[in-house]
């Protein structure tokens, strides 16, 4: 924060200034704010609180800020330093208090909201509450249309080894990851088993916390963490991770557990062993076998704010894809700029959320591709939600389903 | 009624904000002054026409409220802050380019349209608008026409000014003008005083820019650029010269001293960049058999002065080397963890052939005042950029790159240059103005007078600084003392 020299480099790749062309809504005026407010110049008022919270969190500021400033860990601190002063209606405090503090907090009941999702969705209830219209009574038409298909089987992390010929890796199979989006777990761990990983699966693992620490709850946040830490301290090899918004929060445990005598020393090994799936795949080691399909087909890749900006990533999955037969590469315009899905910031923000989903869905769409892939849930259902709406025939797939489909024997 | 109510009621298609924390974002440019002195503005508009722009003025006018017109704030002299209150006039979402003429080289555009935004624009049709700020990927045309910016490319292809054919301004009363002669695509005139030429560089004193008539020139086929790496100082001075009196005219000169490669070495590992005294950059750029013969021919004059020549017309490393200079002035701030880049007396310009002489003054006026100075600059024409490296919490350090600011200033006025080369008088160097120019100042004053009787147009810049309250101390509950030295990297 106080390296900030206010210099507005940020400015034109932050996703709500661009939206709005409005100081307070971009990286500069977000810290300044804050400054201000610790310094002791500033009140906490509804709007800085409003401008604050409008952040996305993608981190494409701190991607481009040549004096260092971080937006992430700042936003984690801030949001849980003015979680006390934001006003929210009962019911939202209620929702608030049963995802954040039950629902999220163990898998066991992870799992079981995602089970009666999925009877929900098979057993024509679903149906019936679109027919009759009881989403929109209860403003849940927005979050049910970006729900994928539940499967029916989950991953269960219960310690299990996933034979490979070589090096070891564990396997971090996420919340969402691990039920609504089980399918890529499954092919993301096939992946790493034709690549040559014995891959491992360690019980006790759960949410990585991002939402939390993104949403004002720090020390749940850090419960989580400590929970992943201590699952993980019995496994071998990098720690590899198919989510790229989990992935940039793993790899922050270290920051957010620097100044804890007990857990630093764990919290940075455990971040120093944090991969992305495509950090882990060297391009020349995957046996591809056969081209996805008969015909050329154009892909793009859509950069996910958390690997992009968060963590750097940015080649390594376009080397992958270009590792495939018959894939045609191609960029789009604004590649950097966020899709609006950002964790949970589509319920929270939709309107800026919309706003950027669409302008994304047009720089896609201008490409002409068949298939865009990307690597993060929020990015999988965002994208996936607006081409349905769309009705457009492009295909919105995760890197290692591509990967999958292309490795098969 | 407040200002803020009066506007919603005048400026239909704008937004206009005044709450607390909002305001606050408007306090400040990246000015070191405006960091200790941040001041609100009592309400902001956020113009989206020419006729917000006029009603604004028109209602100001009448009321003799100031107004500071404003584009992307990056700005290091206080030049875009409303430092005696009033109205900030943001352009910054006036951003369109509404028409680029082909056959006539020429842009039609907003003022705030960003700069690499308008070349990047300009690509697909192979043309260009040279002048580059190293900022130009915030920097707004408009900022750069208020302000003249020179930039790097300066030495070959002169600054803003020599690319504005004309511009519409809003005038203190709200009159709608458009200079360089209505409705006229002509590349030249000569038709009565240049009205172009008064409002650039009058940083918003004169009147809002709200529409600029830009020339335009292909872009060129070829690019190279020549890096030449110096132990003396004094060497890479003589390097310059040298080129110059060979007959060569390089699109860019630019000089880094030891502190600044150290910075960009942080920034990005990967350049491998080697300690020595200074680093001189060499664009050359035209058809490429005249590029490689002057890149060749560089390298050739500068070797005898120079540890290690080389040069590359390969657009990676042209653009990794471009880009490492362009974020310099921020990423000096890392050389010394805990401490910030603080822009004061950030901006000089001394006849080229006194720069060697004027970057020892620089370190002597550190050493004395015991702060770390980083400086690059665009050598070809005699800009430096001292960057100051302190701690922002500590007031000592604050008085004391005061006294450094201070220094400097004198410096190049000693040395027969002055204190703003490229980035504009803003407030911060207001107070030199009068030993700057001497009589030429009361000129100046009575044509600002003529066009602004009521002095609401950006007041206490240029002219008559006003005495700032300082917001001290700046102690933050975060956050480690800064280290005692230059990280030794």
């Amino acid at each position: 924060m106080l390296a900030c020299i206010r210099c507005g480099l940020c400015l034109t790749s932050c996703p709500t200034y661009v939206l709005s062309m409005h100081e307070s809504e971009g990286p500069r005026g977000r810290v300044g704010m804050a400054r201000a407010m610790a310094e002791g110049h500033l009140q906490v008022t509804t709007d800085l609180v409003e401008h604050e919270l409008n952040c996305l969190v993608c981190d494409a500021c701190s991607a481009v800020c040549p004096a260092g400033v971080h937006m992430d860990p700042l936003q984690v601190r801030l949001r849980s330093a003015l979680e006390p002063e934001v006003h929210r209606a009962w019911g939202e405090r209620l929702l608030r208090a049963l995802v954040f503090g039950w629902l999220f907090m163990d898998m066991r009941r992870f799992r079981l909201l995602a089970r009666m999702l999925w009877a929900y969705q098979r057993s024509g209830a679903r149906w019936l509450a679109r027919r009759l219209g009881l989403l929109q009574l209860l403003r849940l038409d927005v979050a049910e249309q970006l729900l994928p298909d539940v499967p029916r089987r989950f991953v269960t992390p219960r310690g299990e080894t996933y034979a490979g010929k070589g090096a070891s890796v564990a396997f971090f199979a996420g919340c969402v990851m691990s039920t609504a989006l089980a399918d890529v777990d499954r092919a993301t761990i096939r992946v790493l088993q034709r690549a040559g990983h014995s891959v491992h699966d360690p019980r006790g693992q759960g949410c990585c916390g991002a939402l939390h620490a993104h949403g004002g709850d720090l020390p749940r946040a850090l419960d989580l963490a400590r929970a992943n830490i201590a699952a993980f301290e019995s496994t071998d090899g990098p720690i590899v991770v198919n989510s790229a918004g989990c992935g940039a929060m793993l790899k922050d445990y270290a920051h957010h557990f620097r100044d804890d005598s007990q857990w630093s020393e764990r919290a940075r090994s455990f971040s120093a062993r944090v991969k992305d799936l495509s950090e882990v795949l060297s391009p020349k080691s995957l046996p591809v076998s056969r081209p996805i399909d008969a015909r050329h087909v154009r892909v793009v890749y859509q950069d996910a704010c958390h690997l992009l900006h968060a963590q750097r990533i940015s080649r390594q999955p376009r080397d992958l894809l270009r590792r495939i037969p018959g894939v045609e590469l191609t960029e789009i315009a604004e590649a950097g700029l966020c899709c609006g899905s950002a964790g949970v910031y589509n319920l929270t923000n939709p309107v800026q959320s919309r706003q950027l989903q669409q302008r994304k869905l047009d720089n896609v769409l201008a490409a002409d591709p068949r298939l865009v892939v990307t690597a993060n849930p929020g990015c999988l259902l965002q994208l996936r939600g607006g081409l349905a709406e769309r009705n457009s025939h492009v295909k919105v797939v995760h890197l290692a389903e591509l990967l999958d489909e292309a490795t098969m024997p | 009624m407040t200002v803020a109510a009066d506007l919603r009621a005048i400026v239909t298609s704008s937004r206009v904000l005044d709450a607390p924390a909002e305001l606050r974002t408007y306090a400040y440019d990246a000015s070191f002054l405006t960091q200790l002195a941040p001041r609100p503005p009592d309400a902001v508009v956020i113009a989206a026409s020419t006729d917000d722009v006029s009603a604004v003025m028109r209602y100001a006018n009448a009321r003799q409220i100031p107004v500071t017109p404003r584009g992307a704030a990056s700005g290091q002299a206080a030049g875009a802050v409303a430092l005696t209150g009033g109205i900030v006039l943001a352009l910054n979402a006036m951003n369109r380019i509404l028409e680029i003429d082909v056959a006539n080289m020429q842009a039609f555009c907003e003022p705030g349209v960003v700069h690499a935004q308008l070349n990047a624009a300009l690509a697909p049709h192979g043309l260009l608008f040279p002048p580059d700020p190293g900022s130009s990927r915030m920097a707004t045309v408009g900022g750069m026409a208020s302000t003249n910016a020179h930039g790097m490319r300066a030495v070959k292809y002169g600054p803003t000014s020599a690319w504005v054919l004309g511009l519409e301004v809003v005038l203190p009363d709200g009159q709608i003008i458009e200079t360089g002669s209505v409705g006229s695509r002509a590349k030249q005139s000569s038709a009565g005083l240049e009205l172009t030429k008064l409002i650039v560089g009058a940083e918003g004193t004169l009147g809002v820019v709200t529409r600029l008539r830009l020339k335009l020139m292909a872009i060129p086929p070829a690019r190279a650029i020549v890096l030449g790496l110096f132990d003396v100082l004094e060497n890479a001075g003589q390097a310059v010269q040298a080129v110059f009196g060979a007959g060569v005219s390089p699109s860019a000169i630019e000089i880094l001293d030891e502190r600044c490669i150290q910075a960009i070495n942080l920034y990005r590992p990967g350049m491998h960049l080697p300690r020595v005294e200074a680093l001189v950059l060499f664009e050359v750029d035209g058809n490429p058999p005249g590029v490689r013969w002057d890149a060749e021919r560089v390298c050739e004059i500068i070797a005898p002065f120079a540890r290690r020549t080389e040069w590359s017309d390969e657009p990676a490393r042209i653009n990794a080397l471009w880009e490492a200079r362009s974020v310099v002035g921020a990423a000096v701030g890392t050389l010394r963890p805990g401490s910030n880049r603080a822009y004061c007396g950030e901006d000089i310009c001394v006849p080229v052939a006194r720069i060697p002489e004027t970057l020892r003054a620089i370190q002597e006026i550190g050493a004395r005042h015991r702060i770390p100075i980083a400086t690059y600059g665009h050598i070809g024409g005699g800009g430096l950029h001292p960057g100051h490296l302190i701690d922002g919490r500590d007031p000592d350090e604050i008085q004391r790159v005061l006294r450094v600011a201070d220094d400097v200033h004198q410096l190049a006025l000693r040395m027969g240059g002055t204190t703003t080369g490229e980035h504009g008088v803003g407030t911060a160097r207001a107070p030199y103005m009068p030993q700057e120019h001497g009589a030429a100042l009361d000129v100046m004053r009575r044509l600002k007078r003529a066009l602004d009787p009521n002095g609401i147009m950006n007041p206490g810049v240029i002219f008559d600084a006003p005495p700032l309250p300082f917001e001290l101390p700046l102690i933050g509950p975060v956050g480690e003392p800064a280290s005692a030295s230059i990280d030794p990297g």
